[in-house]
């Protein structure tokens, strides 16, 4: 199988990649009604299958499960997940055939093994579905010409996506027909349907394609969500420790830290992260995220390059097909790590102490999320998925940090996104070696001492211009506003 | 020296009239205390006792003080029947004029000088020579409270003394009682808090019979809920109507609103409700109880929905037999759910009156704009709630009681066919248990929704409710 990207011509490589709208709610009127009596089988039931499946069950679909023979011989969780929630569970070679819509909710991993296998038992005119565009974009999948193919992606984790439809809500979600899939044109009718199964139509969704799913997800989440945040974690850390700060108290201000300042850049963008700095540390954390910014960006550059040549999924496959062995030794390595390995101390941080104390975490992930969103959009990326794919989803993975620390982080990302993750680590930790001998404590750890809050007036007016002017706070001003409107009262 | 006054395990009647049953009370000499609760609930009887009324069944009275001044409705009655006796005794064959007003305060007056000073001050002189029972209601009562003041009580009871006096004497009373509390340990019956005094130092809630709660005033949040009790109790405000703009479709008047036929909740090898066959028409109140672990809650989402199992059960709910592509919306919209678990999941912070709105779309928080008769109807529930002032409030910053009446008013705002109350006191203490039972007897008052109550324990019961069905452990 070929890269799938790459076998575009330079002119649709681009039209795909500049595809992501945010859709009006309108759009959704008809409800679910192009998948009303028809018969979904799901493949996988873990979180995001079997989640998925309550929902569109509740939404008065036909929802089974199809699982593996030895899966269902063995009784395992996948098996129980389904049973004892009142589906019909089969073998594929049961309820594939009967299927309208087969949605794989496999790991990325089990693609190609799950489609192979699929594919040929599915029933003519068919819809194949996928959460990810992975296995059609960098692996190349071939899917047979009468099947419609589409994505339907909830951008959380499977048991909010639930959580969130219980309540009357749902998740932001990213759908997307396969163009060359399409045969009877009714991928969108159906995505769309898929999506308000799910409750997605109630939080936001974002009409995009597969190229561009698949390009700026891998960006997002090896850099600034996953890789930024852990590499940031052991530097910080370390650097602390090493200045002789309590480490109790240092491991604390970093895994409840990102949570709490990412938690003002999710209302307010990075204007209102840095806005929640006094004004001379505000000037500070401008400058060293300007700093890390110009240190950074080859990075950056470089996963994106990698990224969008295919570059890293073939490197990944091969890790793949070597049982795992870097991803496995680097699981292992970071477990190791001294601020996985110390439990926060029971020191109580007030929220604004966060801000205060974690200056160079804030210019962390200002400069992250600016460099990944220059990135993409620089690589063809249209503003919108490059915003939701950086600021947007770094509260969630800050989140699953505050939970269990970079443990968690990983446990809960993809093994696609951890793997990413690492290559960025192993990457950035030298990189920012030089950078960090000058860090002190003012700007992580003890916040600055200075007499007065004083700061000279042009120099703050134009660190604000800049903060305010950056394009990745236009686009998410526009956006953040239609998720207030959908999302009235949270 | 102990001078408390002690009622224990006390049960008294009144001539088989009023009982008063298991009254544990405890009156410190330096304590006043106000008496509250609704008519009828006995708060003249429980002061009564203190002036030596009714007769001891069960339980002691100790330390009650010799010189009690009483002052109520029973007790004026008391004594003017009394006077109009004296009229009927006629044996003299002369035209008896009754006993004058001097002779009624000052015959067994202790303090002439205080009795001369309330008479000038009650505006009584000019009828110190008028017949007692020539004398109005109001002039009655204004020569009862001279004689109970001027009589030099240990302990001093007024029984709604303050009603029907204009703003002026009762100014002037207030202020003589606020000047004798260092010595005369007062109760005082009042319907109305905002006519309690300053200087009261306890407050107790009667209810059937009961004494069923008493609080310290310097427990501020106690306090509150019992004056909010209160108003629930008392309040003339009705269950505010329905959203006109909020209609259900129509249900077949010849269907049952639920019927579970053989229902089963199993998980894995394990049987928790095993082939229960239910039905509820409309109309018909049910208690559903049973032990820990019985199912009922189980039951209950079977049919609200939330059991996933219910898709595998023959279970039909307002209309819809499960599993033939319905969604849970469409069954929801039938139902008023309240629960602690959901008390537990209503985590968003959200405002109280925003809470009450959510009701109409059945969402946990609010995801839609509201309209503003919606509004409208959520602020006549939060006065009916006695909770006007709070309705911007955060709801994750109520107590958790005052939480748990909202989201009853959730529940009811659309009025729906079916009203599931699951276990709606569990967790709460005494004072917040009378004020949900309170307003669940307020909501049952209406006609058109049935009732589904669960509880484990049998004591808190529902006025209306005539049907049981009682769950076994498996």
């Amino acid at each position: 199988m070929a890269n799938y990207f790459n076998t575009l011509p330079l002119r649709e490589q681009l039209a795909q990649l500049a595809k992501c709208r945010f859709m009006d709610s309108s759009e959704f009127a008809d409800g679910v009604e192009a998948l009303k009596g028809k018969k979904m089988v799901v493949i996988g039931c873990g979180a995001q299958g079997l989640n998925q499946g309550l929902n569109l069950r509740d939404s008065g679909l036909d929802v089974s499960y199809a699982l593996r023979p030895e899966a269902i011989a063995q009784k395992r969780q996948s098996w129980k997940n389904a049973t004892e929630n009142g589906f019909v569970v089969g073998t594929y070679e049961e309820l594939i055939p009967t299927a309208d819509v087969v949605l794989n909710l496999t790991p990325d991993k089990q693609h190609t093994p799950v489609v192979k296998a699929v594919m040929p038992l599915m029933k003519e005119g068919a819809c194949l579905s996928y959460s990810h565009g992975f296995n059609i974009v960098e692996e190349g999948m071939q899917i047979r010409e009468d099947l419609t193919v589409i994505m339907v992606a909830p951008k959380c984790p499977g048991s909010e996506v639930r959580a969130e439809y219980v309540r009357g809500f749902g998740v932001p979600t990213l759908i997307a027909v396969h163009e060359d899939n399409d045969p009877k044109g009714e991928g969108l009718a159906l995505a769309k349907a898929y999506a308000v199964g799910t409750g997605g139509h109630k939080a936001g969704v974002l009409m995009s394609s597969f190229i561009a799913e698949v390009k700026s997800d891998l960006m997002g989440e090896q850099t600034i969500l996953c890789g930024m945040l852990q590499t940031g974690s052991i530097l910080c850390f370390d650097k602390m420790v090493e200045e002789g700060i309590d480490a109790g108290y240092a491991s604390r201000l970093i895994q409840y830290g990102w949570e709490t300042i990412t938690e003002a850049l999710k209302y307010g963008g990075v204007t209102n992260m840095l806005d929640r700095l006094s004004n001379p540390a505000k000037i500070k954390a401008f400058d060293l995220s300007e700093e890390l910014k110009v240190i950074m960006r080859p990075l950056y550059n470089k996963h994106q390059d990698d990224i969008i040549s295919g570059h890293f999924s073939q490197t990944m496959m091969e890790d793949w097909a070597n049982d795992d062995k870097n991803l496995l030794q680097w699981r292992a390595d970071t477990a190791e790590t001294n601020f996985e390995k110390t439990p926060a101390g029971d020191v109580e941080i007030s929220e604004q102490e966060f801000f205060d104390n974690g200056i160079l975490m804030v210019a962390m992930v200002k400069a992250g999320v600016e460099l990944a969103f220059e990135t993409m959009t620089a690589a063809g990326i249209i503003a919108e998925s490059a915003y939701y794919e950086s600021l947007h989803e770094t509260p969630l993975i800050a989140n699953t940090i505050a939970r269990k620390k970079l443990y968690e982080m990983n446990a809960t990302i993809s093994d696609t996104a951890e793997y990413g993750c690492y290559l960025y680590n192993h990457a950035c930790v030298p990189l920012l070696a030089d950078f960090m001998k000058d860090i002190k404590t003012d700007v992580i750890g003890k916040g600055l001492s200075v007499e007065d809050n004083g700061v000279d007036n042009a120099r703050l007016i134009e660190v604000n211009k800049a903060l305010r002017s950056h394009p990745v706070e236009a686009v998410g001003a526009v956006l953040r506003g239609h998720m207030a409107d959908m999302k009235k009262i949270v | 020296m102990d001078t408390a006054i002690r009622l224990v395990d006390l049960s008294v009647n009144f001539d088989e009239r009023f009982h008063l049953n298991n009254i544990n009370w405890t009156i410190e000499s330096n304590q006043h205390w106000v008496i509250t609760g609704t008519n009828g609930a006995g708060k003249s009887a429980l002061v009564a006792v203190l002036a030596g009324v009714g007769d001891i069944e069960n339980g002691t009275v100790t330390c009650l003080p010799k010189n009690v001044g009483l002052v109520s409705f029973e007790a004026q009655a008391e004594l003017i029947a009394k006077e109009l006796k004296k009229d009927d005794a006629d044996i003299m064959d002369v035209i008896s004029l009754g006993t004058p007003v001097h002779e009624m305060i000052f015959e067994n007056c202790q303090d002439p000088e205080l009795a001369h000073a309330l008479v000038e001050k009650f505006g009584l002189t000019k009828l110190l020579d008028r017949a007692f029972r020539k004398l109005s209601t109001g002039e009655t009562r204004k020569v009862m409270l001279i004689r109970a003041l001027s009589s030099k009580p240990d302990l001093l009871i007024l029984d709604e003394p303050f009603d029907g006096l204009d703003a002026d004497t009762l100014a002037m009373l207030q202020a003589h009682l606020a000047s004798i509390i260092d010595t005369t340990p007062m109760i005082l019956v009042l319907n109305r808090f905002d006519e309690m005094p300053t200087f009261i130092t306890h407050v107790a809630y009667v209810d059937k019979g009961e004494l069923a709660l008493t609080v310290d005033k310097k427990d501020e949040s106690a306090f509150n809920e019992l004056y909010q009790l209160l108003h629930l109790k008392t309040t003339d405000l009705q269950v505010p109507e329905a959203d006109p703009a909020n209609t259900l479709p129509a249900l077949d008047p010849n269907q049952p609103l639920v019927r579970l036929n053989q229902a089963t909740i199993k998980y894995g090898d394990t049987v928790i409700v095993d082939k229960l066959d239910w039905t509820i028409e409309r109309g018909q109140h049910w208690q559903l109880s049973g032990p820990n672990g019985s199912g009922k809650t189980g039951v209950l989402s079977l049919i609200t929905g939330d059991h996933p199992q219910c898709y595998t059960n023959d279970i039909f709910v307002f209309g819809f037999q499960r599993g033939n592509g319905e969604s849970i919306w469409q069954i929801k919209q039938f139902i008023g759910y309240v629960s602690t678990a959901l008390q537990w999941e209503y985590r968003v912070s959200t405002s109280c009156k925003n809470v009450i709105i959510s009701g109409f779309y059945d969402s946990i928080g609010m995801y839609s704009k509201s309209t503003d008769n919606q509004k409208k109807i959520a602020d006549q529930w939060l006065a009916l709630l006695g909770m006007a002032d709070r309705a911007d409030q955060p709801f994750n910053k109520l107590s958790y009681g005052d939480q748990r009446l909202l989201l009853i008013a959730r529940a009811m705002v659309k009025h729906p066919p079916l009203l599931i109350l699951d276990e709606p006191c569990l967790g709460l203490d005494d004072m917040n248990r009378q004020l949900v039972l309170a307003l669940i007897e307020k909501i049952c008052e209406g006609k058109e929704t049935t009732v589904l109550y669960v509880n484990h324990h049998a004591e808190d019961q529902i006025k209306g409710i005539e049907n049981y069905l009682g769950l076994k452990k498996n």
